[in-house]
């Protein structure tokens, strides 16, 4: 049986990446005596995954992740495993809830759309314009260049990253620029903020050490409902 | 006031910092309490990073022991890397424990484990971090917490004599819960320190520097070792778990989040060696041997895997193989791992037809190296390092491998040994060579992808062993080997490799130390040495200036003098050693016979075969739960 378990991602464990969440989950299968499905072939890995990875140092609100019990264990029960793993989790991975998810085809990692963020960037001098002029400076530019570094590849390409920008608002504070963001995300098309972070300092001219800028993912998109 | 999370500017270090986990705790299985309910805090530190230090079973040991009693609360330090260190000494931050983010300098006790020298230098800079001054003296004119050692190189600790309060030698699983409680009553009484120290030194295998005072003579060595206090011991006799199959074993180990050198469960299936390899510090320290019996190594290997939701068990000794019911057990632990999806790993097996059936099984047809340590390249030399291997053993072993279908073998010897000539590294050529045409002769001319790793190290003669008395090599003797074999084992189908030249003889000089060294180790640190046991920290030329500069203050010419002094000469069997001071259960008279007889090329038999008089005997029984 499919399942998705949506979850938290807050404190202390944000300094912990993707894959090693991802061992964690595992691990708690194991301790949880939740038996998954296997994959076929010469490497078999059991058959789990997360919607979409989450930066190092990111919080997420709504992080979903998939998995799929063993055939042989047919009398599963959502709500009994989320309790059991929810005993094992380390602290500030919380577990929300959980579904069966017997129609799902693809995987949700291939269903992600867009992703929508918080993004915190604390200023030492007050931002002289507003949020609609602090939008018009930055969306109003005709291309939003930004440098991604590739994969493979040494050096980084030049791309323009405002078709993928969904909706963005600027809210200035006393001492911090809140930036709420709809990005593209998923397989088809994906916006990672650290692109929209660089360009919105270097355009809106903020002086700001990185570290000392905090991103929260509030919710994922999916194609249709999951 | 304590911090118990992760602040602002902590979090903003975090985020800049390589593996920021390494720095947050929070584990599956980290252990938490009310600091209202405990009256004794002890920091466990490992003296290099995160991921070393979180592979080490004895850290899990003793913190499963320390927890289990209601009035401790024991946590974890690891040595910060250098961006983490630049960023603390740049903000003045001070060095916390994992699991309260409480600094050094306010607990009550932190305790050291001392798992080889190189990593000396990181105990001084941990101090520093924690906001505790390294020198005993220093501390004493203030309130700093108790600090402790323990581990292997306690065996010899004078050369951290001056940095340590109170060291533990031997078996740690009754002594230091017993220190620590020890403590915990004195902070009630307000016992003063001398008390304290008075009180603990009842303790088996505690070894307190400051009750001793030591003499040189003019030719540097020590003349005399004297007790300041009446009641401090001639020797410190070191802690022995007497039966470890009622010991306490952990079951509830920590899971690290990031990716570390050993990320598995373990089962230590027993302690000691029976084999008497004569350049073996382990086989001297840990005797007699001591097991767990199958049942309850089965019983650890599931509850552990039970609740860790590891992938990967593996057994943890001296040589897996010697255990007494190793079939049986193997073959059992075999059947539930393969259940329940888990990878057994089955390290350092003597290479016998029930192993090849077993690696055969456990490895598939994804076969990793096969490794093989006949130390050195003839059966002379094997013979007087009593290295019970022959040639026949190596190529029969060899054989088998090549046909199940093993393509790498790995082959491990030591240069420098005493007595080695050229014709001994001759011998590791032809033995590299013969394994070649070995996989030739089982699989044709072209002989598919098969490879042979030679590594080679270089010898460290060690306190308490057969050896100790014995020079090493100079680096440029060991250069001069490596490129000699460099050169006999270009072969079609080898490698090789060999350890650095510099460490091995820095490690030398702490390995058989006395108290002068900590001068050489404090102001190697001060000069900057961290980490001197990776070879991308390691310093060679800031410790040759560490040498110079403290020559004249400790008596020698120059800094080669020192070396000279420590390394290079061979010592005399009348000379006082530095670690006279502590009673391995291993006599004396042992050591020399062993060593006579390694100069003569005799070898002494397994002691399973009957004893040889090492002397344990008389203060424990040997093969405690051994069958057969």
């Amino acid at each position: 049986m499919k399942y998705v378990i949506r979850f938290k991602k807050t404190g202390v464990i944000c300094f912990t990446s993707h894959l090693d969440i991802m061992k964690v989950f595992k691990r708690s299968f194991k301790r949880a005596g939740i038996k998954l499905a296997f994959s076929q072939g010469f490497n078999p890995h059991p058959k789990m995954g997360f919607a979409q990875p989450l930066s190092l140092g990111y919080k997420g609100y709504d992080e979903y992740m998939e998995f799929e019990t063993a055939a042989e264990d047919c009398d599963t029960n959502g709500e009994e495993m989320l309790e059991s793993l929810r005993a094992l989790m380390p602290e500030g991975l919380t577990l929300v809830s959980i579904h069966e998810a017997p129609e799902l085809r693809k995987t949700l990692a291939s269903m992600t759309v867009a992703a929508e963020y918080e993004i915190r960037i604390p200023l030492c001098l007050p931002l002289h314009e507003d949020a609609k002029e602090l939008w018009k400076k930055y969306m109003g530019q005709e291309t939003i260049t930004a440098l991604k570094k590739q994969k493979k590849k040494k050096d980084p390409v030049i791309v323009d990253i405002k078709p993928k920008i969904r909706k963005l608002s600027f809210n200035p504070r006393n001492d911090c620029l809140v930036i709420d963001a709809v990005l593209d995300a998923g397989s088809e098309s994906n916006l990672s903020p650290e692109l929209l972070i660089d360009t919105a300092i270097r355009t809106l001219g903020i002086e700001c050490d990185r570290a000392e800028i905090s991103v929260s993912r509030l919710k994922l998109q999916f194609r249709q409902p999951i | 006031m304590l911090k118990t999370g992760i602040d602002k500017e902590l979090e903003s270090m975090l985020k800049r910092v390589e593996k920021p986990a390494r720095y947050t705790g929070g584990e599956v299985n980290m252990v938490r309490k009310d600091l209202d309910d405990v009256s004794l805090r002890i920091g466990f530190a490992f003296p290099d990073t995160y991921e070393i230090g979180m592979s080490y079973m004895g850290m899990q040991i003793l913190y499963n022991i320390l927890n289990g009693n209601d009035r401790i609360y024991c946590e974890r330090v690891f040595a910060p890397a250098a961006d983490m260190e630049k960023m603390m000494r740049e903000r003045g931050r001070k060095l916390y424990t994992l699991e309260t983010f409480t600094v050094l300098d306010e607990l009550d006790i932190l305790g050291f484990t001392l798992q080889y020298e190189m990593s000396f230098t990181n105990i001084l800079n941990m101090l520093d971090l924690g906001g505790i001054p390294v020198r005993k003296q220093e501390r004493m004119k203030g309130k700093y917490p108790l600090i402790i050692a323990g581990g292997p190189c306690a065996f010899n600790p004078e050369p951290l004599a001056d940095f340590i309060d109170v060291f533990l030698v031997g078996d740690g699983e009754e002594t230091l819960e017993k220190l620590c409680l020890a403590f915990a009553d004195a902070k009630a009484a307000n016992r003063d320190r001398e008390a304290f120290l008075e009180k603990i030194g009842e303790i088996e295998g505690v070894y307190i520097p400051e009750f001793y005072e030591v003499a040189y003579g003019a030719d540097h060595n020590i003349s005399h070792m004297s007790a300041l206090n009446e009641k401090a011991p001639k020797t410190v006799p070191r802690a022995i778990v007497k039966d470890i199959e009622g010991a306490e074993f952990p079951v509830n180990n920590i899971v690290p989040f990031i990716d570390t050198v050993h990320d598995r469960s373990v089962v230590e299936t027993f302690r000691g060696c029976t084999r008497g390899c004569r350049f073996c510090q382990a086989g001297m320290i840990y005797r007699p041997v001591r097991e767990r019996t199958p049942k309850t190594i089965e019983r650890l290997a599931m509850e552990q895997l039970g609740n860790t939701g590891h992938e990967e068990l593996s057994l943890l000794s001296l040589s897996t193989s010697d255990y007494s019911q190793f079939e049986p057990m193997a073959t059992g632990l075999m059947r539930l791992c393969r259940k329940q999806n888990v990878a057994l790993s089955l390290p350092s097996l003597r290479l016998d037809s029930f192993s090849f059936r077993v690696l055969d099984e456990i490895q598939g047809y994804r076969k990793s190296g096969l490794t093989f340590a006949p130390e050195a390249g003839t059966q002379r030399l094997r013979d007087v390092i009593n290295k019970n291997i022959t040639e026949e053993d190596i190529f029969s072993a060899a054989r088998q491998a090549v046909e199940l279908g093993w393509e790498h073998i790995k082959l491990y010897f030591m240069i420098g040994l005493p007595t080695e000539t050229l014709e001994d590294l001759d011998g590791i050529a032809d033995i590299a060579k013969k394994i070649v045409d070995i996989n030739y002769d089982v699989r044709g001319r072209k002989g598919g992808r098969f490879r042979v790793t030679v590594s080679v190290s270089n010898f460290v003669p060690k306190p308490h062993t057969p050896f100790q008395w014995e020079a090493q090599n100079r680096p440029e003797e060991f250069i001069e080997k490596h490129n000699y074999l460099a050169s006999k084992l270009r072969i079609k189908g080898v490698s090789f490799n060999y350890h650095e030249t510099a460490t091995s003889n820095l490690e030398a000089v702490f390995a058989r130390g006395d108290r002068r060294c900590g001068r050489l180790l404090e102001e190697a640190w001060r000069l900057g040495c961290r980490f001197d046991g990776w070879t991308e920290h390691f310093k060679p030329e800031v410790w040759k200036q560490a040498f110079e500069n403290c020559a004249a203050e400790l008596g020698f010419g120059s800094g080669e003098d020192i070396e000279e002094f420590f390394n290079y000469r061979h010592r005399k069997e009348g000379e006082i050693l530095p670690w006279d001071i502590i009673d391995p259960f291993v006599d004396r008279k042992y050591f020399i016979a062993e060593r006579e007889k390694a100069m003569k090329g005799e070898t002494t038999h397994d002691c399973r075969q009957g004893c040889t008089g090492c002397g344990v005997s008389r203060y424990t029984d040997c093969f405690v739960n051994c069958r057969g």
